[in-house]
């Protein structure tokens, strides 16, 4: 193993194009060049305020608010994907210089550190999304942690009540818009157009661009601590008029939602695109593996909804800055209008998080059960019926909030409904398990451990649908128990699926076995020790949301602290595991699960370019047992073993 | 197909059993209370069903198809079975449909007030409740009569709250600017907690009133009570503090402690006379010496604390997490008493 | 960690040498008839639509549910500046013209055609950019004054915002077409953006409608 040092900058470069100009190490895309044009940014979007402030004739010209609020989450973050060097190639485009047509300069990873640079190749984008998501989900873990802590006994111990709402919110809000979501962004960056037969996304370079939006909010989400007054406090949905009295640490959640949000966008468009306009030849829709069609259907829900996220998190911050009345009622606004808006997002948000683990779930399922998934088309079409219907529910977290009675009825039947099409994925993993050859590997164990767990889940988002239960449980630890049976029961646990599923396609290495079936089970078992008990404690009577209770709960309470330390720790094995493997771990054969998708067929890790040449698709994409069929045939060498 | 159903059996024993033998619900305590049950079991029912079928079916797989060592081949290739897919499109779609009509039926009769309810007006505000009875008597305990349709009308001051007694099941938030309703029939007399349950800030966790639930008898006697305690009183202001209508027309210290308490202050602020401890705003034991600091006569200044909370902000506090509402809320005698109150007059 | 050797880099399975890696992907497969910068702009409009839409949906809730709504819109003292709004409406659907004008042009390989008709439309979205500037500053009311204030500024800004990118837009294209790109077989880079411009006239109409006619 030698650490290749070719120069891969001239990469793609033709014969007889001038060379690259050299460049003085302050001026070249990275991190020395975003060490200073970060501060200079800031420093323009400062005096941007400044001028605007001190032409009107506002006092005092110089207010951090608006300061920080333009040139620390604007124009600074801006700044810093300028340095990076995201824009450059457009930057060059725009200007009317001469662009390579096809540079792939950043494409590719040849060592460690080019992990850490600006890279269009949707593989390396992948790995980056992952391990940087991974980050945020340790940090909202151990939030978790702490405000665990302060729960473990009624009454105050270690926070007061706004810093314990801030953790709650900061928890809940790394975990959902920089972890799940763009988790699954990750996994799919890497997989689809692998699958797809396809040398990479459509977009390379808006890929890239979506990445590095991604620490800039998380880093914003983590920034809201050091805000005077603490950080953002109202929880992950932060409803008006609240949010807009807060102290100033909200505002790093409403603009911190806005650059996820921007990022997903791309993303989505980006998938879209790829999708459509770059299916190998004979890949029609009816034989794209259904991690494709998961991946379709979410692009199109954030395509669709994500927008008005974007808008709810714009009013509040009017309502606050720029003191409009959108959710002022003296003033004329209407304060259920920021729910509505709110949850017209986030309710087809709740299927963007768990929608590409569905299609996680049928690979692996199949793959190791050795069959074809039982009902191929209805699984597909039972993805678009939730697509639907995922926007026609968004008010079932309204019940209680005093919108028009009318509005109930039909929103808790569409909203019943969904259980349908999700029924009908889950019976049809369960049909492909029945006379399977049951491969009883990390990532299968996973995947039933998901199916196990995400039922309940399911069944208490059922629960929560009727209307009357609602009343009665809503706002309670039942929905805490519902979210984490659905985002943790259902989410992470497909994430860890894919995730040990691709990881020796990801890296060319294998991971540790004997640790991947630990963490199984020490997840399994902690995740319904943590959670389990919520249920109980929600209907019991304990709202959510508080930092002190009832002592009746002090007892349950301890129960679920303790299951959730260890549930922590079970983490740190999962990283240990992925670390040392991907250091040292057994080199990995190209294909070692036998899958049949289009991505095993090439080496592990894949060429640069994923083919040598574009693949031909012969025939569905889970023809276990089928004698002779495939799903592909690729041509030029990249079948070869790569150590053969 | 027989070992399948008694792994499924089974998972559903033991899933009864976790339904039954722990106590779910707390003990009902109203009539939409005994609905919301109702549904609660049916819904509980079917999820029984569905939740033993699957975990059968896993159980059953890992056991039964568990692959050999050494077997490396795949298994039958079935591609699907239309009979089966449409029956587990339709059996579901029959289940959740069942429930949602259940539940609407719920709704319906959990929505109707009768033909006599108890008007009862709520206020909600950071961090505090008040209740307003027919006859413009005010008080900060929520007291509800026996078998009678108590119809709420809610109103918030400041920001979203919810309203929710666990034991009577019913709960509707309190939105600014919209007057939300709900109706509970109380079915056995008793003291509940009330609880907020929509994050309303700081205090959120506090937020809570004592309920009582009295023979209508009984009722009617504490509501006139009430009445002519709320007449003798100074402008009508609040009576009935949250020891449920103790003193009649009294000084303006008391007037001024109970305001303290039913305005929530005590939710913030540590007070000895009050006998609160909490930590969110500064102690209120010291405010002469704050008053000379910022220079101001000490009832102007307490005054201006209350009203205009952002104008002086104690070192160490936040502008903006005190409500700025309390001018509005508090009448002129409640916050004169209050200002006495808390100058030790 | 350096001195872990990482294989996480697609490079190091051992079958691709440096020498043996083509120099630059093979073609993709175009499995549409989409061309892929149109649909992705195309799906970038759907998702710019919905921002309005969210803008649209905090009128609906402001005018038509919520209420306290007033009679009358605006309420009373305040009145909308319809007349220069409507200026405004005409100048920028002549500008939806002379972009049509200009793409047309480049596809007949006119190359001044199409530099005029940048130049003409930039020329007629900054008109509507400093109309609507002006009209702030004269029309009586700021963002404070109300809910129908924060409705109004909200569409018209956020619209305001969308001139601005598209100008940018058509600016970059300008650019280019100065510097003697595009031609009648490669002209997306005016095409795309001409989309844009489009869009953003047919929002105008919509807001211009809902915010000052009805
Ligand atoms: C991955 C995320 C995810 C998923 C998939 C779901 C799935 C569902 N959710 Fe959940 N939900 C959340 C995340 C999610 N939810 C979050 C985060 C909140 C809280 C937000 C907040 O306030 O902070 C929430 C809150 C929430 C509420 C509001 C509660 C309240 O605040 O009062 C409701 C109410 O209807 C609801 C319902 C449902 C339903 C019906 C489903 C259905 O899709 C479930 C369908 C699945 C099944 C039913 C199981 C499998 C089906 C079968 C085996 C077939 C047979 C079944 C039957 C016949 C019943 N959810
Ligand atoms: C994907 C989403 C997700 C995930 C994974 C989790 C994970 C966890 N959640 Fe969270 N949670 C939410 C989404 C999620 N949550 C949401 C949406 C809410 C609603 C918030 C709101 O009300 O607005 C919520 C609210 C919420 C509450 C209710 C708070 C309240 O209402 O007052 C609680 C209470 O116990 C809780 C607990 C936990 C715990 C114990 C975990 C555990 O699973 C965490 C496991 C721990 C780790 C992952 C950390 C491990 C790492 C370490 C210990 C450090 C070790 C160091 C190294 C590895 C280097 N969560
Ligand atoms: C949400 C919590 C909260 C509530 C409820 C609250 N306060 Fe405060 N209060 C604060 C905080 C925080 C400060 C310090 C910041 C400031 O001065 O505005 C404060 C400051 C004060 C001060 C000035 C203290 C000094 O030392 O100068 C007074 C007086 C006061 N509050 C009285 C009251 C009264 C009376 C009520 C009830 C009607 C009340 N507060 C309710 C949080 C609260
Ligand atoms: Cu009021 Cu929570
Ligand atoms: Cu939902």
């Amino acid at each position: 193993m030698t650490s290749t040092t070719e120069p891969h900058s001239q990469h793609g470069l033709r014969p007889g194009d001038p060379p690259p100009r050299r460049r003085g190490i302050f001026m070249r895309p990275g991190y020395l060049r975003a060490s200073w044009v970060t501060p200079l940014f800031f420093l323009i979007g400062m005096y941007i305020v400044v001028a605007l402030r001190a032409l009107a004739g506002w006092d005092p010209v110089y207010d951090w608010e608006y300061i920080v609020l333009i040139a620390g989450m604007v124009t600074a973050p801006i700044g810093f994907l300028l340095g990076m060097g995201v824009f450059d190639y457009w930057l060059y485009w725009i200007s009317g210089r001469p662009t390579v047509a096809d540079d792939h300069a950043s494409h590719g990873a040849y060592s460690w550190k080019d992990y850490f640079k600006v890279n269009t190749d949707h593989k390396v984008i992948g790995i980056q999304y992952l391990v940087t998501t991974f980050f945020f989900f340790v940090a909202g873990g151990f939030l978790a942690m702490l405000f665990r802590a302060e729960l473990a006994e009624p009454g105050m111990q270690f926070f007061d009540t706004q810093t314990f709402n801030g953790l709650v919110s900061a928890h809940a809000t790394l975990m959902i818009f920089v972890f799940i979501i763009p988790a699954f962004a990750g996994l799919a960056n890497f997989a689809v157009p692998l699958m797809l037969g396809a040398p990479d996304m459509a977009f390379p370079r808006l890929n890239a661009l979506s990445f590095w939006m991604l620490p800039v909010a998380g880093a914003l989400f983590l920034a809201s601590f050091l805000a005077p007054g603490g950080a953002f406090a109202t929880g992950w949905t932060s409803y008006a008029p609240l949010a807009s009295e807060q102290p100033f640490g909200q505002v790093f959640f409403n603009m911190g939602v806005q650059w996820a949000g921007a990022s997903s966008i791309a993303t989505a468009l980006n998938f879209l695109v790829t999708i459509i306009t770059m299916r190998a030849p004979g890949m029609t829709f009816w034989r794209m593996p259904l991690l494709v069609w998961a991946n379709f259907t979410t692009s199109l829900l954030v395509v669709i909804a994500t927008p008005f996220i974007a808008g709810s998190q714009f009013f509040v911050m009017f309502d606050r800055v720029m003191h409009t009345s959108f959710f002022t009622p003296d003033n004329g606004g209407y304060v259920l209008g920021y729910q509505h808006i709110f949850w017209f997002y986030s309710h087809p948000a709740v299927y963007i998080m768990v929608l590409p683990g569905f299609g996680i779930i049928s690979e692996v399922i199949s793959v190791f059960s050795r069959k074809p998934i039982f009902g191929y088309r209805l699984m597909a079409v039972s993805l678009i019926g939730i697509l639907v219907l995922a926007f026609s529910v968004w008010a079932h977290h309204m019940f209680v909030a005093g919108m028009a009675d009318w509005l109930r009825i039909p929103m808790m039947i569409s909203t019943l409904l969904i259980a349908v099409p999700t029924g009908i994925k889950v019976f049809s993993w369960l049909a492909t398990l029945w006379e399977g050859k049951l491969h009883l590997s990390t990532p299968m164990l996973f995947a039933l451990g998901f199916i196990s767990t995400f039922v309940i889940g399911g069944l208490s988002g059922v629960y929560v649908a009727s209307v009357p239960i609602d009343i009665h449980a809503s706002d309670t630890y039942f929905v805490v128990a519902h979210i984490h049976y659905v985002l943790f029961g259902g989410s992470v646990f497909t994430i860890f699926a894919g995730l040990y599923y691709w990881f020796p396609k990801m890296t060319g290495r294998m991971f540790d076995e004997r640790l991947g079936k630990l963490h199984f089970w020490l997840t399994f078992v902690t995740f319904n020790l943590t959670f389990f008990p919520m249920h109980w404690l929600g209907l019991d009577g304990m709202p959510r949301r508080v930092a002190d209770y009832a002592g009746t709960y002090g007892a349950l309470n301890m129960v679920v602290s303790i299951g959730s330390f260890v549930l922590g720790a079970s983490v740190v094995i999962f990283a240990y595991n992925i670390v040392v493997s991907w250091a040292r771990g057994p080199v990995a054969e190209s294909n070692p699960w036998k899958a049949m998708t289009i991505e095993w067929q090439v080496s592990s890790p894949p060429p640069v370019f994923n083919f040598d040449e574009i693949p031909q698709v012969v025939g569905g994409p889970y023809e276990y047992g089928v004698p002779g069929a495939r799903h592909a045939v690729l041509r030029g060498g990249a079948l070869q073993e790569a150590h053969a | 197909m027989i070992r399948v159903t008694v792994i499924a059996v089974l998972a559903a024993i033991v899933t009864t059993l976790v339904a039954v033998l722990i106590r779910w619900l707390p003990e009902s305590a109203s009539e939409q209370m005994d609905r919301i049950t109702f549904t609660y079991w049916f819904a509980t029912v079917i999820s029984i069903a569905i939740f033993s079928i699957v975990i059968g079916l896993i159980v059953y797989s890992v056991w039964a198809f568990r692959v050999q060592p050494e077997d490396d081949t795949d298994g039958p290739p079935i591609h699907g079975n239309t009979k089966l897919e449409i029956a587990w499109t339709i059996v579901p779609a029959l289940l959740v449909i069942s429930i949602g009509l259940v539940s609407a039926v719920v709704i319906s009769k959990n929505a109707n007030a009768g033909s006599d309810p108890l008007e009862v007006k709520v206020f909600a505000q950071q961090f505090a409740w008040k209740f307003e009875y027919p006859g413009e008597v005010r008080s900060d305990e929520l007291v509800m009569p026996l078998r009678r349709p108590v119809e709420f009308h809610m109103e918030s001051a400041d920001v979203i709250h919810s309203l929710w007694i666990p034991q009577m099941g019913q709960k509707q938030d309190v939105v600014p600017g919209v007057t939300t309703k709900i109706v509970i029939t109380p079915t056995r007399t008793g003291t509940f907690t009330l609880i907020c349950t929509e994050l309303c800030g700081l205090g959120h966790a506090t937020m809570r009133a004592p309920v009582r639930v009295l023979e209508q008898p009984e009722f009617a006697s504490w509501l006139a009570k009430q009445r002519a305690a709320g007449a003798g009183a100074a402008g009508g202001a609040a009576s009935g503090g949250t020891g449920g209508g103790t003193q009649a027309g009294g000084a303006a210290s008391a007037l001024g402690k109970q305001t303290f308490a039913s305005a929530g202050c005590g939710g913030c602020h540590a007070f000895e006379p009050a006998g609160t401890d909490a930590q969110i705003g500064p102690g209120l034991d010291n405010l002469v010496a704050d008053a000379k600091k910022a220079g101001e006569p000490e009832d102007a200044y307490i005054e201006q604390s209350i009203v205009e909370p952002n104008a002086v902000v104690v070192a160490g506090y936040q502008p903006g997490v005190m409500p700025q509402t309390f001018g509005e809320t508090l009448s002129p005698e409640e916050l004169d008493a209050l200002v006495a109150f808390l100058s030790g007059k | 960690m350096s001195d872990i050797p990482i294989s996480g880099g697609p490079h190091l399975a051992g079958s691709h040498p440096q020498e043996a890696i083509p120099h630059g992907p093979p073609p993709a497969n175009r499995s549409s008839r989409l061309d892929a910068a149109t649909l992705g702009m195309f799906l970038f409009i759907a998702s710019e639509a919905m921002l309005f839409g969210a803008f649209f949906t905090a009128y609906f809730f402001v005018r038509v549910v919520n209420p306290t709504a007033t009679e009358t819109w605006p309420p009373a003292p305040f009145e909308f500046p319809v007349f220069v709004a409507g200026v405004n409406t005409a100048i920028l659907v002549t500008s939806s013209f002379t972009i049509h004008w200009a793409t047309q042009a480049i596809k007949r390989n006119d190359r001044n055609g199409l530099r005029a008709g940048l130049v003409v439309t930039i020329l007629l979205g900054s008109a509507f950019l400093l109309t609507q500037a002006i009209e702030y500053a004269h029309v009586g009311f700021n963002t404070g004054d109300g809910a129908f204030a924060s409705v109004f500024f909200g569409l018209t800004g956020l619209h305001g915002a969308h001139v601005f990118v598209g100008l940018s837009l058509l600016t970059i294209a300008a650019v280019r077409a100065f510097r003697g790109h595009f031609s009648a077989e490669h002209h997306h880079g005016v095409e795309i953006p001409g989309i844009y411009w489009h869009f953003v006239d047919v929002m105008w109409i919509i807001v211009f409608f809902a915010v000052y006619v009805l």
